[in-house]
């Protein structure tokens, strides 16, 4: 009997093993569902919303600040609009965003972080010593300076943002590339004679996936929440495209009575937050590394 | 001792004013690249071309760049920025005079963190595992993802509905309007003139605000105290000392809670950046009036010397709280200071 399981514990692989410890933690399953959630309503955003339509510069001054009913779940806005509809096309945009900014930010900081982790002398010095000094710049600020200059978009917000926030993964990669190499096996890679980038992408790189996408993860949560504070000062997306940020300083003025205006797209931003950290803690826990 | 001690500080001045100058030079190249001509915003489209050259001259604008940095970098030494676009006053004054609004909510939100912060951590470290624990850890989780003017409107809510007495806009009551102090932090300068009403309203205007402000390091600040002290717990000297059979509660505030203390200031130190910015967002929603709202407007109205100006100070905030902290953990735990000056 004991030699059975033995056996069945040796075939499980380390992504399986992986998987269900990934599968045991509750917190990340509900993560992982919540963020589903959120891609696939921003997807299917037009098939979804109970009136796709009022994503745009929809007025029906007969519907302005109705209050949430069969129709409109979530009420009205301002001038009439659905605000569950904006909502679910609110989630296309803060999702477009961190695509921008990770597609930027994550080859950016990684590439920094690898090549300050690997090569010591000046590279070393030069990397981690900008990396330090863009870290200490506090960085709602910068991005309101920065989309301030340029124009407010979604394509400039995600500039902003990305400027900024490949110092933290330059950081992390840095730290992890900077202990494998030290390891034996880069070391035996360079005595056979590979070059620097075969042990840069062979060697070192794949050993840090692990902590780059945990970090890719938890940083979704707050690109949703840095964006949405950035378009909540008016410097982000600009309307009638459906910003969750927008939404929120759009509706402040008629409060408190309509409140839903603002609680709804609000606690989609919680939402969307919430999941991705969520999922981002069990992502951890599950490839078990530091971030 | 105090050699080293002297040079670990030095260090950290010297790294901290390198950051300042790199954050100088990007603003400025920032501030210089901007399509539109500061001059031309000061004067508005009404102005003639004379007028505005002659404005540029005053400026500097027509300098080479090197040289305009050094003057506004000399400037910035001085404190002076130079005149705002819009009002036409100097900057370094409109900041003088809306700071002590921001750092009297700054102050409050700090000791708000800590206070909260810091006891949560270490109680749920010592109720490891128990329901109170993942309470807090939820709260912490909140904390951490909630967007800090989704928390600041749901206050406002929460008092317009059940807590109609409640102060949700602005420092103080109507009624105490036109009242200065020495220091321009009303909960002080309350308490210095004999005016107890007026500290006790202030402090009525600060809560939500500072609340608000607080939540995110709470979460943090939780996490990181009661994994620090679930750690230490098991070092050799805190399992010696329990073993000569010192008082648990000993154990754990004069022991326990001096070591963990240095991981919760340090990311505090880190959090100092966001709490800046968080600040400006708060600030708008509680019509604060202060340091962060105003730089909001001027990046708003492209008002750059303004903008340039708002940077520098708060990268000057985060530099300073980051010295003092490094100070105080310098003092906690020579270990470190040793390290560094080596």
């Amino acid at each position: 009997m004991a030699a059975i399981v033995e056996e069945q514990v040796e075939i499980l692989s380390a992504r399986r093993m992986a998987w269900l410890r990934f599968r045991a933690n509750p917190v990340a399953v509900i993560g992982a569902l919540m963020v589903a959630t959120v891609v696939l309503a921003a997807i299917f955003a037009p098939l979804i919303a109970p009136f796709p339509d009022h994503a745009g510069a929809v007025i029906d001054f007969r519907n302005k600040h109705a209050a949430p009913d069969g129709t409109y779940l979530l009420g009205a806005d301002k001038v009439g609009r659905d605000v569950l509809s904006r909502v679910i096309y609110g989630f296309r945009v803060s999702l477009l965003l961190v695509g921008g900014v990770l597609a930027i930010a994550v080859p950016l900081g990684g590439i920094l972080g690898l090549l300050a982790g690997y090569f010591t002398g000046w590279v070393e010095t030069l990397i981690t010593g900008f990396t330090n000094v863009m870290l200490a710049i506090p960085p709602l600020v910068m991005a309101l300076a920065v989309g301030n200059v340029l124009t407010p978009s979604l394509t400039n917000a995600m500039i902003a943002i990305a400027l900024l926030w490949w110092t933290w993964h330059a950081r992390l990669v840095y730290r992890v590339a900077k202990s494998v190499a030290a390891e034996d096996y880069v070391e035996a890679a360079r005595l056979a004679g590979a070059s620097h980038l075969h042990v840069l992408c062979r060697e070192i790189l794949p050993n840090c996936i692990a902590v780059i996408s945990v970090k890719t993860t938890l940083d979704a949560a707050f690109i949703i929440l840095f964006g949405a504070t950035l378009s909540f000062l008016g410097l982000g997306v600009q309307p009638p495209t459906p910003d969750l940020g927008t939404m929120v300083a759009d509706g402040r003025q008629f409060l408190p009575e309509h409140w839903w205006g603002v609680l709804a797209p609000g606690f989609a931003i919680f939402f969307a937050t919430l999941g991705f950290n969520l999922l981002g803690d069990g992502l951890r826990d599950m490839f078990d590394v530091e971030v | 001792m105090a050699a080293g001690f002297l040079e670990f500080m030095l260090r950290r001045v010297a790294g901290f004013a390198g950051v300042l100058l790199v954050l100088a030079l990007m603003i400025f190249v920032l501030a210089r690249v901007v399509p539109g001509d500061p001059a031309r915003i000061a004067l508005g489209p009404t102005a003639s071309a004379e007028q505005v050259e002659q404005l540029r001259d005053e400026m500097g604008l027509d300098d080479p760049l090197p040289m305009q940095f050094v003057d506004f970098l000399g400037g910035a030494i001085r404190g002076d920025f130079g005149n705002s676009l819009i009002s036409g006053q100097p900057v370094a004054q409109e900041i003088a005079a809306l700071l002590p609004a921001t750092l009297e909510l700054v102050l409050v939100t700090l000791v708000i963190m800590l206070t909260l912060g810091v006891p949560l951590g270490v109680l749920a470290a010592r109720y490891r595992n128990s329901a109170f624990d993942a309470v807090l850890r939820i709260v912490s989780l909140v904390g951490v993802t909630m967007p800090s003017f989704l928390f600041a409107i749901l206050l406002q809510l929460g008092a317009a509905y059940w807590l109609t007495d409640w102060p949700i806009l602005g420092r103080l009551s109507r009624d105490f309007a036109g009242f200065e102090g020495p220091t321009g932090l009303l909960v002080l300068d309350g308490v210095l003139t004999g005016r107890f009403d007026i500290a006790a309203d202030a402090l009525r205007h600060l809560a939500f605000p500072a609340i608000a402000l607080a939540m995110s390091g709470i979460g943090q600040i939780m996490r990181i105290t009661r994994s620090a002290m679930i750690e230490h717990r098991r070092r050799d000297h805190v399992q010696t000392l329990r073993s000569f059979g010192v008082p648990a509660r000993v154990v754990t505030f004069r022991y326990l809670l001096k070591l963990s203390a240095i991981a919760p200031l340090t990311i505090m130190g880190l959090e100092f950046a966001s709490l800046i910015g968080n600040a400006f967002v708060v600030e708008m929603v509680f019509s604060w009036g202060g340091f962060a709202s105003a730089g909001l407007e001027a990046i708003l109205q492209k008002d750059l010397n303004t903008v340039m100006a708002v940077v520098l100070v708060s990268g000057g905030f985060f530099v300073v709280a980051n010295l003092v902290i490094d100070v105080v953990i310098g003092l906690i735990d020579p270990r470190i200071r040793i390290k560094e000056s080596r």
